[in-house]
């Protein structure tokens, strides 16, 4: 009984208008994708456990339902899409075969990843399979950017190449990801520290990453595309090069991220580079006017009464 | 932006050193009003307890703030810590009564913390989770140990008990959303400039 009219926490049911809401924000999507040329596939809800074991974190293991089945067999619940995606085409793909894929569905996770967010989250997502390319990399964060823009914000794509801080020693990148500066730091890890670091000075510590970053740096605005050389995580997982978020311009909740994984596929029998992005719509779903945050609290605050759904209202009602 | 300052043993000390940055700080009188969030100077100053300073950092409800390293680990916070503070060290200690038992069980306010200790020395023992007082659960032989935060040692005096290891150097920090850091990089450095200046500065003025 005293579950009688409880949800297990971060689950919940969406009704009528919300649920309308998501399916038209979903179509939105599925729309756009398919105008860019992405087919869509849909992977099982659970898998085995075992094929994933090698690739995961700890930090995503934890975040994953996991029982025995029948047959004594451990299985997952889906919490990530991008290993499974990389499980489900990498067998049928042929060498140097290019793929644009997109899927959708719920993924669960046992640790809601922000304070008061769902465990079941429905996410939407894209890749490139089978391009190495920078061109790959510029494709996959504009059409993110078109997305958002075609909700009427004004996306945010802030961006970095995971595979520099992989260089450094583990003293040298918890100074890094911690942001602390300390005597005896490497050069470029102290102007990355500072803020000052550009890609000539990447240029000196990794070529062929400072090139890459150069092309896609060339070929993007500025305003809307951010190269932060100092947006360096303690955890990469399965990226192994470019690693972007999106923002709505004003707002700080991530609305989407993606990056680079080129080792994945290789992992499940074909290699191939691939890079994509995934969108969770609950994000979407959620959005609340908190943009600007001007000097003046008290009258953004006013502001935002005032104008309850200024930042929602693009979104489709 | 906003700021979370922990109440309690830090709060002085990190409101006179964000004073000392140029920031217009709540006053005492402000705080005599029993309000918990003041906006004053663009910023939103919001007065949460110490513990739960990391969560709002890392989830964003808040943009910057002021948390102990043991804050720090026991919530798995991945907020950047880029200023370390001047006031406010102490160290967490595995704790004992003279001539107990071998460590079986141990108190804490920290188990995640605990639970590393114990892996770290390839130890098995029983974590015992408490809110408070703790070193009353080793006076009491509610446990054989107890892993808490030792700043002068005075309560480890007072109660006859005996420092055992250390679990580890404990120091305050200015923990800073990777959220701001993506979206409003300028700003928050700024941010973080004035306070490792404030923070020298304080630092130089104790030396001389």
């Amino acid at each position: 009984m005293a579950t009688k009219f409880r949800y297990p926490t971060g689950a919940r049911p969406l009704l009528i208008e919300e649920t309308a809401r998501r399916r038209r924000i979903e179509s939105r999507f599925v729309s756009i994708l398919e105008s860019a040329g992405f087919s869509e596939i849909v992977l099982p809800i659970i898998d085995y456990a075992e094929p994933y074991a090698p690739i995961l974190e700890r930090g995503s293991v934890r975040q994953s339902y996991r029982f025995v089945d029948r047959e004594g067999e451990l299985v997952g619940i889906r919490s990530d899409f991008t290993p499974m995606v990389a499980r489900a085409l990498a067998p049928s793909m042929s060498p140097g075969e290019l793929l644009r894929v997109f899927y959708r569905g719920d993924v669960i996770r046992c640790e809601a990843s922000r304070l008061g967010a769902n465990r079941e989250l429905f996410q939407i997502g894209a890749e490139i399979v089978g391009d190495p390319s920078p061109a790959a990399d510029i494709a996959v964060m504009r059409l993110a950017a078109d997305i958002l823009r075609a909700f009427d914000a004004k996306p945010l794509v802030v961006y970095n190449d995971t595979s520099l801080v992989a260089q450094f020693d583990e003293s040298t990148r918890t100074a890094l990801t911690t942001k602390r500066m300390r005597d005896g730091l490497p050069p470029l890890a102290q102007k990355l520290i500072a803020g000052t670091a550009t890609i000539d000075d990447v240029r000196a510590f990794d070529a062929q990453s400072a090139e890459r970053l150069d092309a896609i740096a060339r070929e993007l605005d500025p305003d809307e595309f951010q190269l932060h050389l100092d947006d360096i995580d303690e955890n990469n997982g399965y990226y192994t090069g470019l690693r972007f978020r999106l923002f709505s311009a004003g707002s700080r909740t991530k609305l989407a991220q993606g990056g680079r994984y080129d080792t994945l596929y290789e992992r499940f029998g074909t290699p191939a580079a691939a890079v994509g992005f995934t969108f969770t719509i609950d994000e979407l779903l959620e959005r609340r006017p908190r943009a600007g945050w001007p000097e003046d609290v008290s009258s953004s605050r006013r502001r935002d009464a005032a104008e309850p759904a200024a930042e929602t209202a693009a979104f489709p009602e | 932006m906003r700021i979370a300052i922990p109440k309690g043993r830090l709060q002085d000390k990190t409101l006179a050193l964000f004073a000392a940055a140029g920031y217009d700080v709540p006053t005492n009188d402000d705080l005599r009003t029993r309000k918990l969030v003041f906006a004053r100077g663009g910023i939103e100053w919001i007065f949460v307890k110490d513990c739960d300073v990391p969560v709002y950092v890392e989830h964003g409800a808040a943009d910057a703030g002021v948390a102990g390293l043991d804050q720090i680990l026991e919530h798995e916070c991945g907020a950047y810590q880029p200023v370390e503070m001047p006031f406010g060290n102490c160290r967490m200690m595995l704790i004992a009564a003279p001539g107990a038992p071998p460590l079986t069980k141990i108190a804490t306010k920290y188990p995640r913390i605990t639970h590393q200790y114990l892996d770290s020395h390839t130890l098995r023992a029983e974590i015992v989770p408490l809110g408070g007082s703790v070193e009353l659960a080793a006076v009491l032989n509610l446990t054989s140990h107890v892993i808490d935060l030792v700043e002068t040692g005075e309560t480890v005096r007072v109660h006859k008990l005996e420092l055992q290891d250390l679990v580890a150097e404990i120091s305050p920090r200015l923990i800073v959303g990777k959220s701001i850091y993506r979206t409003e990089p300028k700003r928050i450095r700024e941010l973080i400039a004035r306070i490792e200046e404030a923070k020298n500065a304080s630092t130089q003025s104790q030396v001389a």
